[in-house]
């Protein structure tokens, strides 16, 4: 809005210089798009068709196989993933709302409570404590992390003993269920900046007159300032959400059973399957394995992945639009990404 | 209602922690009447948010301790104190509309919905003409002089023991400036609840405060009347600070019955007052009635005007000039010829002297017995 002034815009190095804002938006936009293009007229192709080389643009012959396939898998398929498509789709719910329901409260309050109930000295020395953890990559502390998911609360590979006696310490095993992906994500650095850079923004008197009436500080989060953070709340809510659902490393390494897998797992086994069995043209696939064999025979190859690709977006993608106006508003006050 | 008192206050911000560093409240003890309104008035930084967010609850003092009605509230929080507060930004809830703003208090302390509607009544009631409109509108529609009265409504719909105010006009326009201050006068008459008034405009203070508060570097100076304060100020803090314009100040020097200016000129003292006076250096000051003008030269010493004010609005006229290296402001007539140079004496019975050193006061004219 304002990259430009309103007075002026008619003069010709003006104009060449909006056209040529315009393209370049309109190339980064394209450059965004054309791989959901693919995804989505891949998803339409017959088997044989999604592993033509060279690729097609669109699908010669649309068919709606490849959905059909994904919703219904058939016993071969069963043979790559052990479950259900819909028991993974679950489980993504089921870590993602935990996710949220966990972190998005532990996060919003310590953020408030950083900003507005902790005074000089203190307020500063939580706050880099808190950023502190943004310091080291995630990939530094995965294996500490995933230590500690199995001697919780020792992030060693064995529990230590208790000095002076041979038995070990007690600790909890978080491994391999759901509270391995949840608990980690209850606090979340980035989205404490978020929540600190809102509450900052806030002043004080509001605050101090609420208690004047009577507010516990409780109470005043609840019915006054919450109230007042929706779009703040719906940015980190979202990158809560998007992160969760589409995390990858984290579960691959504390989740072993494929009960509780989440979807990305699942398509991921199953993108392994095809890769490894050379799925560059059919009859090498044909001659490799006889599973995947078997799928392609029904019609299932690439088209199938991009397919559960797309189911596996289109939360996310569902979610922003709930959320799109409150970002936007987010992005305003912020200056986020 | 109750009366406030304060007993050795003590409060340190904690950026001011270092060693050498100035409490934001040193050692204050005063108290503030059943029903009475007091002005705070002082510089900025003086600390005067600072005392009425200790009232308040909202910081705890360091030392010292604070009672309503004689009962000690120091370790109580703001929210079981039963006051009201009011805020330089109004500090609305923006989420909620105006009655929404009322009626957190009501939905904090669980009352009924009857209740709660009996009062948002009588304060409306109270609040005069037109203020039912304001609350059910949002809080971004309402002008600043809306969002006060609904700030002063929501303070007043619980009917409270105190009233603190932060500068609660600051942010308005002159013109609505004046006019909420007289509503605000007459609903505080109204209701007789013990308030504190912090502002940095004296005049405000002068018309709130039935006393007036006058602090610095987190001190209270003095705490009196405004007569009190005009009249006989403590020292020359307080002087300079009460009256408009302000009071001249001279550095001088006594010799006998001699005050020799640093410019060489003097005047000649009256015996009595003289007397009262230790020798050597003082300061001697003077409020703009307080000179004794003359367009011929008699005991007096030339001032050389700069201009003539005239003030057809009060009545009034102000020459201002430079005399012995201090700015003069002396008050004329209204009719006062255009002229270049007057001469002017103190009123000595008039006129105040302050310590050189430590500005205690002399000698001060004391209050007029006007009756």
């Amino acid at each position: 809005m304002s990259l430009f002034p309103v007075v002026g815009r008619k003069q010709p190095r003006l104009r060449v210089a909006w056209w040529v804002i315009v393209a370049l938006l309109c190339l980064g936009i394209f450059m965004h798009l054309i791989p959901f293009f693919i995804m989505i007229s891949t998803s339409f192709k017959p088997a044989s068709e999604a592993m033509a080389m060279p690729p097609t643009l669109f699908p010669r012959e649309p068919t709606l196989a490849g959905w059909e396939l994904a919703f219904n898998m058939t016993a071969s398929a069963r043979s790559l993933i052990s479950q259900p498509l819909s028991q993974y789709f679950i489980n993504s719910v089921i870590m993602t709302v935990g996710t949220l329901l966990l972190s998005i409260p532990i996060t919003s309050m310590s953020a408030y409570a950083c900003s507005k109930l902790l005074k000089g000295r203190s307020a500063r020395y939580w706050f880099f404590f808190f950023i502190g953890t943004l310091m080291l990559p995630g990939i530094v502390t995965l294996i500490p992390s995933y230590l500690l998911t199995r001697n919780f609360p020792f992030p060693l590979p064995v529990a230590p003993t208790i000095p002076g006696t041979e038995t070990p310490f007690p600790t909890i095993r978080i491994w391999n269920t759901f509270w391995a992906v949840i608990l980690p994500a209850g606090f979340s650095a980035g989205n404490f900046l978020l929540f600190k850079g809102f509450f900052d923004s806030i002043p004080d008197s509001i605050i101090n007159a609420a208690r004047v009436d009577g507010g516990s500080e409780f109470n005043i989060f609840r019915r006054i300032v919450l109230p007042m953070s929706v779009p703040v709340f719906a940015v980190t809510i979202y990158f809560q959400f998007s992160g969760t659902w589409e995390s990858y490393l984290w579960p691959l390494v504390v989740i072993q059973d494929s009960s509780i897998a989440p979807l990305t797992l699942a398509v991921r086994r199953l993108v392994d399957a095809f890769t490894y069995a050379g799925t560059t043209n059919a009859q090498t696939a044909l001659g490799q394995s006889a599973n995947v064999s078997n799928l392609v025979n029904q019609g299932l190859s690439w088209n199938g992945l991009m397919v559960l690709g797309l189911l596996q977006a289109i939360p996310v993608f569902l979610f922003f639009i709930v959320v799109r106006e409150y970002l936007l508003k987010g992005v305003r006050i912020q200056g986020l990404k | 209602m109750s009366s406030v008192q304060l007993e050795n206050v003590v409060k340190y911000y904690d950026s001011a922690l270092l060693p050498g560093a100035a409490p934001a409240l040193d050692h204050i003890t005063l108290e503030i009447r059943d029903g009475e309104t007091v002005s705070v008035v002082g510089p900025s930084g003086c600390g005067k948010s600072t005392l009425l967010k200790t009232i308040a609850g909202l910081e705890r003092p360091d030392a010292g301790r604070i009672f309503y009605n004689q009962t000690e509230v120091t370790q109580i929080p703001t929210q079981e104190r039963g006051i009201g507060m009011i805020f330089q930004d109004y500090a609305l809830y923006p989420n909620r509309e105006g009655q929404g703003n009322l009626s957190y208090y009501f939905e904090v302390r669980k009352k009924t919905e009857e209740e709660k509607q009996q009062r948002l009544k009588e304060t409306a009631e109270m609040m005069g003409i037109g203020f039912d409109l304001l609350l059910s509108r949002q809080v971004d529609t309402l002008s600043g002089g809306e969002r006060q009265r609904v700030g002063i409504a929501r303070c007043i719909v619980r009917d409270p023991n105190v009233f603190l105010m932060d500068e609660p006009i600051s942010n308005l326009d002159a013109k609505l400036r004046e006019r909420t201050r007289v509503e605000m006068r007459r609903l505080l008459s109204k209701f007789g609840i013990t308030t504190l008034y912090v502002t940095h405009d004296q005049q405000e203070a002068i018309f709130m405060g039935d006393r007036i508060i006058v602090m610095r570097a987190g001190r209270v100076e003095q705490f009196d009347s405004f007569d009190a304060l005009y009249y006989t100020p403590a020292n020359l803090f307080v002087a300079s600070l009460i009256g408009t314009p302000p009071i001249s100040v001279l550095p001088a020097e006594r010799d006998g019955l001699t005050l020799r200016l640093h410019s060489g000129d003097s005047w000649t003292l009256p015996e009595a007052l003289a007397h009262t006076l230790p020798p050597g250096r003082l300061r001697l000051a003077v409020r703009p009635e307080g000179w004794l003008v003359a367009l011929q030269p008699g005991d007096g010493l030339a001032l050389n005007v700069t201009h003539i004010e005239r003030l057809y609005t009060e009545r009034a006229a102000f020459a201002h000039g430079q005399l012995g290296g201090a700015a003069i402001n002396a008050l004329v007539p209204l009719d006062f010829p255009d002229t270049r140079q007057v001469f002017l004496q103190p009123d000595w019975e008039r006129s105040y002297v302050f310590h050189a050193d430590n500005e205690s006061a002399l000698h001060v004219p004391g209050v007029p017995d006007l009756f």
